[in-house]
């Protein structure tokens, strides 16, 4: 074997081995959730009261789960319909000024810290109202997912033939039809893939929460107006709770969590993996 | 009086004048060929006509172009009418990939509401399949996506597309460039029978189609107008020198 040829297997044998590192953390953190988790999960876990800190039944985390249902589907419904017709327009009058500032400034929304847009919306939805609510939180979480559904959605229309646009006008459409209906239908994977990334990010996400919702423990859902509670928040107070029975309801919730977000994203594969012209 | 009058008509994209003054008459029941080496605007011009070309924002138009005496260009009209009298087809076969055979045809009346009932836009679909020559051939497969079909039977079913919007014209941009021969020459002997209720113009880069399918011919070179006439005529006798070169194959 000559020089060359070892120097090939060598490189392809490193960069092969970096790239299995760096998938590592994934299965560890799948393994480690799930070892930890699963074994209180239960029917009864998704439903019930979380329990004293002391005695009492194993409870649940029932709130948490409803509460964060409903942000979820409430951020993607606002979040959504903005960020779909912002990454249209970002998609089709991509010549403008005011397109090409707007994409800018939505990148640089991508970046941003989310505890920063948490404290946003404290100050406009809950310092007012005084009290924390349910709607801050989605508000919250809408901010933060505007900017991947509007950039996906824009890649999702930007990626439609050009010569399909042309035929769709052709046709004699108005904007409206050939955007929502007929190129939509071309789009639509794109779209959905879009708009899971949305849910999945707003189901993650803790620190918008922080300084908007609260968190309750014996209430599922009292109006928009009142507390709520998420997953990922009851994770951060009970794993912070000196009490091992909390950490073991965190662990739980930390699988239930981690479930949901990988439900949506293999979905989302699915969705992608069917995308054919 | 023509099915299609263009006066004064220029085109530019940002600062380059891709249309200079055309003047232009197209009359009913004939093919008219519009040909020229590439560049040279013909496809700009053919998009000017049913006012496609504004989808391209750095397209700049003015003039005239007017079908059966309207002004497409007036600002009083509906640009979706506008391009409801022009069907379309396009150089790259361009049925839409998801929808089936059947809604690639039903789509535009539909939507645009030209059809009453379900049983009228049946019948409008087989008639345009049929006038397309594609009905025998997809009859038993109409929900089937259009992307199953071959890039000939495509170009038919765009064709189908367009007839089922009863166009007062048919534009086409180069309907045969991306098809083999015999697909090619099947085109074209639609088009032919298609001259018996229709006005068809084509774009083509090639003088022997032109010279092969149309009844009028027009020479565009560089953006303007050089020559136009009977096809008989322009090929036989060119009055302009270049229009001579062309058609012999040294230019384009």
């Amino acid at each position: 074997m000559n020089r060359r040829r070892l120097e090939e297997k060598i490189m392809l044998g490193v960069i092969s081995l970096l790239a299995i590192i760096s998938a590592i953390p994934i299965f560890a953190i799948i393994i480690n959730i799930y070892s930890e988790g699963l074994k209180y999960v239960s029917l009864s876990f998704l439903i019930d009261f979380p329990p004293p800190p002391i005695s009492g039944g194993a409870g649940g985390i029932g709130p948490a789960l409803v509460g964060s249902l409903i942000l979820i589907g409430l951020a993607t419904v606002i979040g959504g319909a903005i960020g779909f017709f912002t990454g249209l327009y970002l998609s089709e009058y991509s010549h403008t000024k005011l397109a090409q500032y707007t994409q800018m400034f939505l990148q640089i929304m991508v970046e941003f810290p989310t505890i920063i847009i948490g404290l946003f919306a404290y100050s406009v939805l809950v310092a007012p109202l005084k009290r924390f609510n349910a709607f801050a939180g989605a508000f919250a979480l809408s901010i933060v997912i505007i900017p991947y559904i509007a950039l996906n959605v824009r890649e999702a229309y930007k990626s439609i033939p050009y010569t399909l646009k042309e035929a769709a006008f052709s046709l004699g459409l108005s904007y409206p039809k050939v955007y929502l209906r007929v190129l939509l239908s071309t789009a639509k994977r794109g779209v959905l893939t879009a708009l899971l990334i949305g849910m999945a990010k707003a189901g993650g996400e803790t620190a918008p929460l922080l300084l908007t919702i609260l968190g309750t423990t014996f209430t599922y859902f009292e109006g928009l107006d009142q507390p709520i509670n998420a997953i990922p928040l009851l994770i951060y107070n009970f794993a912070l709770s000196p009490y091992e029975r909390w950490h073991q309801v965190a662990w739980g919730a930390s699988a239930v969590l981690l479930t949901i977000i990988l439900t949506i994203f293999i979905i989302s594969r699915l969705v992608v993996k069917e995308v054919k012209i | 009086m023509s099915l299609v009058e263009i006066s004064n008509l220029n085109a530019w994209y940002g600062d380059k004048h891709v249309l200079k003054n055309i003047n232009l008459e197209i009359p009913r029941n004939i093919i008219f060929a519009i040909m020229g080496p590439s560049g040279c605007g013909k496809s700009t011009l053919l998009r000017a006509m049913n006012r496609l070309l504004e989808l391209n924002p750095n397209a700049k138009v003015s003039g005239q172009v007017k079908i059966d005496g309207i002004d497409v260009y007036s600002d009083k009209i509906d640009i979706t009418w506008v391009r409801r009298q022009f069907g379309m087809v396009f150089q790259i076969p361009n049925p839409f990939p998801h929808l089936s055979i059947y809604d690639n045809v039903a789509i535009g009346p539909r939507m645009n509401g030209l059809v009453k009932n379900k049983s009228e836009l049946d019948q409008l679909v087989k008639w345009a399949l049929e006038k397309a020559y594609l009905w025998d051939e997809v009859k038993n497969d109409l929900k089937k996506p259009a992307s199953m079909l071959s890039g000939g039977q495509q170009q038919r079913l765009c064709i189908a597309r367009a007839l089922a919007l009863k166009p007062k014209i048919i534009l086409m941009d180069e309907p045969t460039a991306n098809l083999d021969p015999v697909a090619a020459s099947k085109i074209e002997e639609l088009m032919l029978e298609l001259k018996e209720d229709y006005t068809i113009v084509i774009v083509t880069h090639n003088p022997q189609q032109a010279a092969r399918v149309s009844d009028y011919v027009a020479f565009l070179y560089m953006g303007e107008l050089i020559e136009v006439g009977e096809t008989s005529q322009v090929f036989t006798r060119p009055v302009h020198k270049l229009t001579e070169r062309y058609v012999v194959g040294k230019i384009g």
